[in-house]
């Protein structure tokens, strides 16, 4: 039984003076406070300078009433323009359960839904787009950039207890306590049924990410599994005070965007394992390679190695993929304030991550034999798209500038070529990996030969680069 | 505002507690039902503080459990607009900061924080002057007026400002620490 649900009964009194202070109350505030008059938005400014001269008057304490007009209209001529802009009608930056955040009066909800912050706050556009401006100085002179961190995949690893395979079993011993997290990386979350491992150097990551961007969490989980992953990571609550976004705060459905992020978007970079969640920030985005730590997570992904839990091993802690990223982000973080620059000079890390992508395969002359198929163009290729961004001048017919040809098979009349000429022949994995580790890899390690090997594992489109 | 007024409210109690304590019975159940929650007409009810009367109960058919009118005094809680509120700080960020007066919560926007303040982000993020001798953070207290309510069945939330003369921090225990 609830008490909403009953009817309270009239007592007369109670409700009268409830009623009677209201109405004082609020007509008390509407004539003390000249902030926000509702009221005298139609009022010409010539009443409301006359009016607050008055006021003004009266605070001195004058006697002499022509005189002091004229003074007071010299003296105070700037906290009257001050006040009479101030005497339009409130234009409602923001709504937070449907009142406004400036002038209080009830407001429909508009502008872009900012539901981390609180469940039901609104912001406009150009309020946020003000907040974002007035960032830069704060951002320029802590020297920071903003960073958006996906959650899974990519810092961590969970899956549902019943999808553990029974060789996955022995992880259950091996569990952290959920008291002090900060030790350590593998966690039964009983009560929700998980399991989480966190990515190995996860927590160096953090830390040193966090002294160079203010960062975000931004996930597909819903918004209880995120807080929880949060206090996992983050126990102190030192990285993401408050910036963690989930499914359920996004503003399209089965995407994620960077327009409730408050940041510059020049000055906002993303490290997420899915580059489809990001349909409008492409140039912002650090692909990162997928950390499959449990069985399951494979299967979801129809990968065919056994997981690193069933192999009872894990991601290497210094050279793993998150110490490849750090290194990336701590690159184009020092590009973008050296020199002293920053904010000010109008650089983007879009551009600067590009220029340090093109950097992994520089002076690479790359041709592709037997990769795309027939009928579709090469350049529209993804395998195409990621060796140009690394920097490889890609080509279809073979000449002697040529350094590597990129082939599935090697009975082609390309690789046959390359052999002949001594060039590198490697397979796709070759550009995949470097891609993911962002450095040119030894070529004898992606030879044909090796393809023949792990046949099947080509028919994944990953490259094994767990160590 | 707090407000000492008479509620009534009708109680349903199941047979097992007829008997010598059904007052008693009656009284500690109403406490249970009725203290911590909220109406948007009186606003949340602090404490029962005495019962005026319990009516005569009413037998409903088929189950056996007793319905009695009772009324009760209260001690009931309630924002209003313009009244100064002192409030303990729970999140602060770009946007302005949340506060808490007792089960009320208010959000103050940066708008009205006064423009000598700025935010500063880090682990504890605050509003501080540029010589750095006031500063909002999570838990300090601060003195507000509340500018606008909005009303719902089971919450009162406020927007408020500190914008005004005597407004502000009142007490930092992060400081005097």
């Amino acid at each position: 039984m609830s008490v909403a649900s009953d009817s309270p009964v009239h007592s007369s009194s109670s409700d009268d003076l409830a009623a009677f202070l209201e109405t004082e109350l609020e007509s008390d505030s509407d004539s003390s406070s000249e902030s926000f008059p509702s009221e005298e938005a139609e009022d010409d400014t010539e009443v409301a300078n006359h009016r607050l001269k008055k006021r003004k008057l009266e605070h001195l304490e004058t006697v002499e009433e022509e005189g002091v007009e004229n003074v007071a209209s010299v003296t105070f001529s700037e906290e009257i323009s001050e006040a009479s802009s101030s005497k339009r009608p409130c234009d409602h930056p923001g709504s937070i359960k449907q009142i406004c955040i400036l002038c209080g009066e009830p407001v429909e909800q508009t502008g872009v839904p900012l539901r981390y912050m609180h469940q039901d706050m609104w912001i406009h556009q150009e309020e946020i787009s003000r907040i974002r401006d007035s960032d830069i100085k704060f951002l320029q002179r802590q020297r920071k950039l903003c960073l958006v961190l996906d959650l899974d995949h990519t810092l961590l690893n969970t899956t549902v207890l019943r999808d553990l395979k029974p060789e996955e079993d022995y992880l259950k011993s091996h569990t952290h306590s959920l008291q002090d997290v900060s030790g350590g990386d593998l966690f039964m979350l009983d009560f929700m049924n998980m399991m989480t491992k966190l990515r190995p150097f996860v927590r160096s990551f953090l830390k040193e990410a966090s002294e160079m961007f203010v960062m975000y969490i931004y996930t597909m989980g819903d918004r209880d599994y995120a807080r929880k992953m949060a206090e996992l990571l983050d126990p102190k609550g030192e990285y993401f005070s408050g910036r963690i976004i989930s499914r359920d705060d996004g503003t399209v459905k089965h995407q994620k965007s960077l327009d409730v992020v408050l940041g510059q978007e020049s000055s906002v970079l993303i490290l997420d394992d899915t580059e489809n969640a990001w349909p409008s920030h492409k140039d912002n985005l650090i692909v990162i390679e997928r950390y499959h730590f449990f069985a399951s997570s494979c299967r979801q992904f129809e990968h065919k190695y056994q997981s690193l839990s069933q192999l009872k091993s894990d991601e290497s802690e210094p050279d793993g993929v998150l110490a490849t990223v750090l290194k990336v982000l701590k690159q184009t973080h020092s590009l973008f304030f050296e020199d002293g620059g920053g904010y000010t000079s109008g650089r983007d890390v879009r551009t600067l991550l590009k220029q340090v992508r093109k950097q992994v395969l520089e002076g690479c002359k790359v041709v592709f034999s037997r990769v795309f198929p027939t009928k579709s163009e090469p350049k529209d290729h993804p395998l195409w798209r990621i060796a140009e961004g690394l920097g490889a001048t890609c080509a279809t017919e073979v000449d002697a500038s040529v350094t590597h040809v990129v082939a599935m098979d090697v009975g082609t009349e390309k690789v046959r070529w390359a052999i002949r000429e001594k060039k590198f022949v490697v397979n796709r994995g070759w550009i995949d990996a470097a891609h993911y580790l962002w450095k040119k890899q030894p070529e004898e390690n992606f030879g044909l030969e090796q393809l023949k090997k792990t046949e099947t594992e080509v028919k994944n489109d990953d490259v094994t680069l767990e160590n | 505002m707090f407000f000492h007024i008479v509620l009534e409210r009708n109680m349903q109690l199941h047979p097992r507690f007829f008997g010598r304590n059904l007052r008693e019975n009656l009284v500690s159940k109403l406490m249970k039902d009725v203290e911590g929650t909220c109406s948007g007409r009186h606003g949340f009810v602090v404490a029962i503080t005495g019962i005026e009367s319990v009516g005569k109960g009413l037998i409903r058919d088929g189950t056996g459990f007793v319905t009695f009118p009772v009324k009760y005094q209260c001690v009931v809680f309630r924002p209003f607009k313009g009244e100064i509120l002192e409030a303990v700080v729970t999140l602060v960020n770009k946007m302005g900061f949340f506060a808490e007066a007792g089960p009320v919560q208010i959000f103050v926007s940066k708008h009205l924080i006064p423009d000598d303040m700025e935010f500063q982000a880090g682990d504890m993020p605050h509003y501080t002057t540029s010589d750095g001798s006031v500063k909002i953070q999570k838990e300090c207290e601060v003195r507000l007026k509340i500018i606008g309510t909005r009303v719902d069945a089971t919450e009162i939330f406020c927007v408020g400002t500190i914008k005004d003369d005597f407004l502000g921090v009142i007490n930092d225990p992060a400081s005097t620490a």
